[in-house]
């Protein structure tokens, strides 16, 4: 139970600071909630006493939005569920709406913040690889001013960030990439409301026949510390004729992806699988020419 | 305490009321504004019992701060019928038969109208990714998807909607016709009150104390600083049971709050009645156990020798219940079988999982009647052992059983309408308990782990000479249902097979684990594991098909059991017909299957799960594109 005697919902970062300053050493900042309640429980904090929630969602910047061709802001309160609903923005980020689908469930995505994901920092969050892949630097801000950090740079490790005492993240800026054929891979024990075993994120971008790859991107998390961007595969397959051979090459790089506390035989097994899928898929939808792959590796993989 | 002031709109109406800050939108609907429908299963955000819309959106209540819905419109399972009239989906839940307990089924009502409002048009497999968030305990799913599809289709007038309504059953006649229940109404709207939307004037709130020892003696309890609280009303322990404290389906070993020493993680120890839950709760916390740590025992095979670490004075081999069958001669059996193959099965502890976590309400009435409300699935049995717990005459003795959210054998031990019983009795107002999720898991019963050895010997031509079994399971601390379950583990161990020769021994032992007790099937499971799988590699090894060799050895009409059973009529041969038809059995011996599966990708068979049913439109275009 998470027990609190005031709970502020302040409308802007100012007060959001003034509130973080009044209450120095006893608040917690919140957006989504969706971990923070289940994590005051027993058998994980337990019962928590807090004596102030700072809810940040409401403030506007943290809920704004710009979709552009070269760039994509969000606001670090946009809900998971934007990536389904806002078309624009899909385009832009092409793995994100396979992301949202895999993410929690229709509810909660629907409360649960994008930087709520990444200021969680767990090694399996599923937004995470997906912003990765997209060189998202994280805009942080507090009463003294602003500063920008590179998304890889600010998660340390599991439940680890650079984030400062008094300060937010406000927003993420991304690369955009439409025209981009996007996936996300998942694996966990149900369909919904699963934790992460292994997942990645996929973008391919096609020459116009739809036959080369102009450009890759992967990331993947779930199976060490910290999300990893999967670059030595990327550079593999950048410029490279789109075949099956190829995806199955790039698959077995000897890559030591898997640096997890258990399981580490299959989740090799599930990132080599997830490696070929991931690409077979965002291929077909970055219109790849139907001769490019067999159907005998769409039936393998599919 | 600063309070907030809520202004909502809710269920259509203005809402204007101070709340705590730290409620969730769901106990402010529930406990503030009375508005029980939506439930709580597991406060953690998993299973969809309290999904309501928030501005239109579907959220989990559990999940949000009531200060989230400042100035929004929550629309809760009540608003969907709200004069009365069910909506096109709660009458669909109705005519499929997409309720059972019915604890799920306001939030599910909750999601199927998201879903359709989201796409009209969903298919099931969309309509399946949708209600993702929701879980059902009793129902399988198919029925609710059904009742999905089948208000899609009224709503699009696909179906006229008259397909919402009873079958005609005007001769009378409804035997071997689906009718409608009548208790889903009740159901589907959410008006139904459980145990925990249960509400009396005057009414505290219980929270427990549990033991965080598997195995160790208590030294000492001061509760003083517990009752020094304000808002505090009592706190009980053991030392206030008036009569002959212990309770059990057949050994009762239990007592109602743990006794001189705990004996696994989650024993309740000490209990309080509080003006709020969160009073009762810091009451919990300043209740201070001294315990002195005893070795504890995990392991049931360990816990059987010499010298181990004895749970229960009474039982100092830690024996619950040894249940021996003998027929025939088993090694002469053996002698003139041609095959004699032996294997270790062994199965785990398995949660119930209902969606009602336990709930109870126990209240004086006004001719000094003890009435416990709770969601019991063994009313008359609870009456007679806490008449003598409280040592009260059965006339002054009642229980009341509430709706049961879901039981499957968990809710047949007395756990705590005990301390409801005690705690109403110290107080003499009206007190309520109701468990958490995690409560539910630690502290009741699981079903039994088991370890088996199984021996069987066969002829050349499949038929069973003599089986041999030993089954060791963990009981977990107390006896609860123990007995039962290794009797019946032992009855129907052979299965449905004559075999002439025949040892059987099941034992039920105590551990410093959760107690296990009953659950569905009720010790057949762990037994019939064993003896099934075992035919299959049996059948392996003779070059048999799996339904061969079970029809060889099969039990007809006027079989008797080998526990002397004279059976009338046996319907195995056609449930092995219905079976073999309906899983599109190729038939052979297991050896014989090419690389190829042709039981697979048959229309009544369904695929694999995946998610993005949503995306298939778009991927079909993208196709073509």
């Amino acid at each position: 139970m998470l027990i609190c005697d005031e709970y502020v919902t302040p409308g802007t970062l100012a007060e959001a600071f003034a509130a973080m300053e009044r209450h120095r050493g006893r608040y917690r900042v919140v957006a989504g909630c969706t971990d923070t309640l289940p994590w005051a429980r027993e058998g994980r904090a337990g019962d928590v006493e807090i004596p102030v929630l700072i809810d940040v969602s409401k403030i506007p910047e943290l809920n704004e939005r710009q979709v552009g061709d070269k760039r994509v802001r969000l606001g670090a309160a946009t809900p998971i569920q934007r990536f389904l609903d806002d078309a624009a923005l899909g385009r832009a980020m092409p793995a994100m709406p396979r992301c949202a689908v895999w993410f929690a469930d229709d509810q909660i995505r629907a409360q649960a913040t994008l930087g709520g994901n990444v200021v969680n920092a767990s090694p399996a969050a599923d937004a995470t690889p997906c912003l990765e892949a997209h060189d998202a630097v994280v805009e942080l801000a507090s009463a003294k001013g602003k500063r920008n950090m590179a998304l890889r740079e600010f998660i340390t490790g599991p439940g680890k960030t650079q984030l400062a005492e008094g300060e937010l993240v406000t927003g993420f800026d991304c690369d955009a990439f439409p025209g981009y054929g996007g996936s996300f891979e998942k694996v966990g024990h149900r369909r919904s409301l699963v934790i992460s075993v292994v997942c990645l994120a996929v973008m391919v971008k096609l020459d116009r026949d739809g036959l080369t790859i102009e450009d890759t991107r992967l990331a993947i998390a779930g199976i060490r510390p910290v999300p990893r961007r999967l670059r030595e595969i990327e550079d593999h397959l950048r410029g490279k004729r789109l075949t099956g051979a190829l995806l199955e090459e790039a698959a077995d790089m000897p890559l030591d992806l898997v640096q997890s506390r258990t399981r580490q035989e299959y989740r090799r097994d599930v990132v080599r699988g997830f490696l070929v899928r991931g690409l077979i898929a965002a291929a077909k939808r970055a219109g790849a020419s139907p001769d490019a792959l067999t159907q005998e590796l769409e039936a393998a993989y599919g | 305490m600063v309070d907030i002031r809520l202004n909502a709109t809710i269920n259509g109406r203005k809402v204007s009321r101070d709340a705590k800050p730290h409620l969730r939108l769901l106990d402010f609907l529930r406990d503030d504004l009375n508005l029980t429908g939506n439930k709580e299963g597991c406060g953690a955000g998993e299973c969809g019992t309290c999904s309501v819309f928030v501005d239109g959106v579907l959220m989990k209540s559990c999940l949000m701060p009531v200060a989230k819905a400042q100035g929004a419109t929550v629309d809760t399972i009540e608003s969907l019928a709200k004069s009365g009239e069910l909506s096109v989906l709660q009458k669909a839940f109705h005519k499929a038969g997409a309720s059972q307990c019915g604890y799920c089924i306001p939030g599910m009502v909750m999601a199927a109208t998201a879903a359709l409002r989201a796409n009209p048009f969903a298919d099931r497999e969309e309509i399946k990714e949708r209600l993702g968030g929701n879980i059902c305990r009793c129902t399988g799913y198919q029925k609710i998807f059904d009742a999905v599809e089948l208000a899609r289709d009224v709503q699009n007038g696909r179906l006229p909607s008259t397909a919402l309504l009873e079958t005609d059953t005007a001769d009378g006649d409804v035997i071997g016709k689906s009718v409608r229940r009548i208790d889903a109404p009740s159901k589907v709207s959410g008006r139904l009150k459980y145990a925990g939307d249960m509400i009396m004037p005057g009414m505290l709130h219980v929270q427990v104390l549990r033991s965080p020892h598997a195995h160790a003696r208590i030294v000492s309890i001061d509760t003083s600083a517990a009752l020094a609280i304000a808002g505090v009303e009592s706190v009980i322990t053991s030392a206030d049971v008036p009569g002959k404290d212990g309770f059990g389906v057949f050994v009762h070993d239990q007592p109602i709050m743990a006794r001189d020493k705990v004996r696994y993680v989650g024993e309740a120890v000490a209990a309080v009645a509080a003006e709020d839950a969160l009073t009762a709760k810091r009451a919990v916390a300043a209740i201070k156990v001294v315990y002195e740590p005893l070795a504890p025992v995990f392991d049931p095979d360990e816990a059987m020798r010499e010298g181990a670490a004895i749970v229960h004075d009474y039982a100092p081999d830690n024996i619950t219940k040894h249940i021996p069958i003998r027929v025939g001669d088993v090694e002469a059996g053996f002698a003139e079988s041609d095959l004699v193959i032996e294997e270790n099965y062994s199965t785990q502890a398995i949660e119930h999982a209902y969606l009602e976590p336990e709930a109870g309400l126990a209240y004086i009435d006004h001719d000094d009647v003890v009435t416990v409300v709770s969601p019991s699935q063994n009313i008359t049995h609870h009456r007679h052992m806490l008449a003598r717990i409280i040592a009260k005459p059965i006339s002054k003795v009642r229980f009341i059983m509430s709706p049961v959210g879901g039981g499957f054998g968990g809710k047949e031990d007395m756990i705590y309408q005990g301390m409801l019983a005690l705690l109403a009795m110290k107080t003499m107002r009206p007190v309520r308990l109701v468990y958490t999720r995690e409560e539910s898991i630690i502290s009741t019963a699981k079903r039994h782990p088991s370890r088996t050895t199984l021996r069987m010997g066969v002829t050349r031509d499949g038929r069973i000479k003599a089986l041999a079994m030993r089954m060791v399971c963990d009981g977990g601390a107390y006896g609860l249902s123990t007995e039962g379950v290794m009797r019946k583990a032992a009855i129907l161990a052979a299965g449905p097979y004559n075999i002439p020769n025949v040892r059987i021994d099941t034992f039920g032992i105590y551990t410093n684990n959760t107690p296990s007790g009953a659950f569905r099937s009720f010790g057949a499971l762990q037994t019939q594991f064993a003896t099934e799988s075992h035919l299959d590699i049996i059948a392996e090894r003779l070059g048999l098909d799996p339904f061969e060799i079970r029809r060889i050895n099969a039990m007809r009409d006027g079989a008797t059991t080998h526990t002397k059973q004279k059976l009338g009529s046996v319907s195995l041969m056609r449930a092995l017909d219905a079976a073999e038809q309906a899983s599109n059995w190729e038939a052979g011996a297991p050896t014989v299957r090419g690389p190829t599966r042709g039981d697979l990708g048959h229309d009544d068979v369904r695929p694999s799960v995946t998610l993005g049913a949503r995306f298939a439109a778009d991927d079909k275009q993208e196709a073509a594109e």
